[in-house]
């Protein structure tokens, strides 16, 4: 799966340096609008797309993605390993 | 049994949801989890999604959690096991095992089950139901040899159905009782649409018909319909809708109507009992009426606000716009807030189905209340927050019917 869109983070106050939407998982079921609207939004294809990586704090992106229920939002560190899902 | 601090009936988005608010506050306070289902969280709304369904995506992606999460968190699951009573005077929860399950805090987020065929033959293999893990199994297996298939209902399982099956290379018929597909929740404009879709695709549509019998010898083999037509089948997959089982809980005395009865902090008329997710009738206070929703964002948001009441002495009220979206045969389709028709509501057009993108959003009094949105999911958001932020748009008729007017401008 290739489909994927990254979103550099720079917040100084936060350990995720990149937000990974994976468009082949994303079902458009909008729970992280629900969690961050000020982070995502959906385009029209009903996929979701980050439109401020740097708008929510660590507590909450993190919410976001384990409200998920396809699993199709990752974070990463700033080394660049994976946060979430572990 | 020993007794539990908090007690989750239920082990869904609701249930889950709760149980990490509850961990946010109190990290050591008793939890059990009694969930008839013997899985660890999954994806119920993934159970429906093609690329799940046809493998694209590995099976094990449908966990949403491990046993480690459990583990990790302290909470006793008891997966595979069934509440048949509560007794809120003395605070226990019986078991069908017998068992006595003593609480504190109990949270019922008990979900709904899927309404059954009531007709001749409808017990026999082939016949198939979309709301566990275990039917979605049963359903892969059939896929696998099925050659032919009917879906009877005209709702989001049916719409997701047909994408599935005709991907799957199915020959399929849908069978709808109403006039047009998704009535009454959408105009028949937005229904034709949707079949026009589901034509152009090569899936069949038989409209304003019904089931009459389900043929075959102990598996199916087709279909009567009530004006006698047959059709043959190797499968039926029937999404007409859910039950609230409430009966059982009537006896404890708590308040129910269709669902469970709360106000909106989510508290039943029973001290220490509160309720989450799709069996939930709530007191929406954007709305200012008793509404239930079932969509994975609402059980999720509805389950983390009952775990932070109970576990804080603060009262959090739920106050929430929800939706939720569907995508297949070309289309992508969102309901926002209460799209339920009737009353005194005003409907505002934009697009239009020419146009192949068409909203319809949903006025009562001055404010918005709701929206169907056909190829406009992009829209979502915005109208999310004209809803939660009870926006006038009484001047601004026009403006909403105008496709190509910037909906975030009202916002400001």
């Amino acid at each position: 799966m290739a489909n994927q869109k990254e979103y550099l983070r720079n917040r100084a106050d936060s350990k995720i340096g990149k937000i990974v939407v994976d468009r082949d998982l994303c079902i458009g079921a909008a729970s992280c609008i629900a969690v961050s609207g000020e982070t995502y939004n959906l385009d029209n294809e009903n996929k979701a797309v980050v439109l401020d990586p740097n708008a929510a704090d660590d507590a909450t992106l993190l919410m976001s993605a384990q409200s998920c229920p396809t699993k199709a939002i990752w974070l990463f560190d700033k080394s660049g390993k994976q946060i979430f899902p572990k | 049994m020993d007794k539990s601090k908090y007690v989750i009936i239920g082990g869904g988005a609701a249930g889950v949801a709760a149980a990490e608010a509850i961990r946010q506050i109190d990290q050591n306070g008793s939890l059990t989890i009694v969930s008839d289902e013997k899985h660890a969280l999954y994806s119920r709304v993934m159970l429906s999604k093609p690329n799940f369904f046809l493998g694209k995506i590995p099976f094990d992606q449908v966990y949403l959690k491990g046993d480690d999460w459990y583990r990790e968190n302290r909470i006793n699951f008891l997966g595979g096991q069934t509440a048949s009573s509560v007794d809120g005077v003395n605070k226990i929860i019986s078991l069908t095992t017998g068992e006595k399950l003593p609480y504190e805090k109990l949270l019922l987020a008990i979900g709904v089950r899927a309404r059954t065929l009531n007709v001749p033959g409808a017990d026999k293999s082939g016949v198939h139901y979309l709301r566990t893990l275990e039917d979605g199994k049963k359903i892969m297996a059939d896929l696998k040899t099925g050659k032919t298939a009917v879906v009877v209902g005209g709702g989001f399982i049916s719409f997701e159905m047909a994408d599935l099956l005709k991907l799957a290379g199915l020959d399929t018929t849908i069978i709808l009782r109403e006039a047009y597909f998704w009535e009454p929740i959408l105009d028949e404009a937005s229904g034709l649409m949707i079949e026009n879709s589901i034509t152009k695709n090569g899936l069949k549509i038989i409209k304003q018909a019904e089931i009459a019998e389900i043929n075959g010898a102990d598996s199916v083999t087709g279909v009567t319909l009530k004006n006698g037509r047959q059709l043959s089948s190797d499968l039926v997959l029937c999404g007409i809708g859910v039950i609230n089982q409430v009966d059982w809980l009537k006896s404890a005395g708590l308040a129910v109507n269709k669902g469970i009865l709360a106000n909106e902090y989510l508290e039943t008329n029973l001290p220490a009992v509160w309720v989450a997710g799709d069996i939930a009738e709530y007191k929406d206070v954007l709305l200012a009426e008793n509404v239930q929703m079932g969509n994975w964002v609402n059980a999720r948001e509805q389950g983390r606000i009952a775990g932070l009441n109970m576990a804080s002495d603060q009262k959090h009220q739920f106050k929430f716009v929800s939706f939720y979206t569907t995508q297949g045969l070309g289309l992508t389709i969102a309901f926002v807030g209460d799209v339920a028709p009737g009353r005194d509501r005003l409907i505002v057009p934009r697009g239009a189905p020419a146009l192949n993108s068409y909203a319809r959003l949903i006025i009562v009094g001055r404010e918005l209340v709701g929206a169907t949105l056909i190829n406009r999911t992009a829209e979502l958001t915005t109208i999310a927050k004209l809803i939660e932020n009870n926006v006038d748009v009484s001047d601004h008729h026009a403006a909403l019917a105008d496709p190509d007017f910037n909906l975030k401008k009202l916002l400001t």
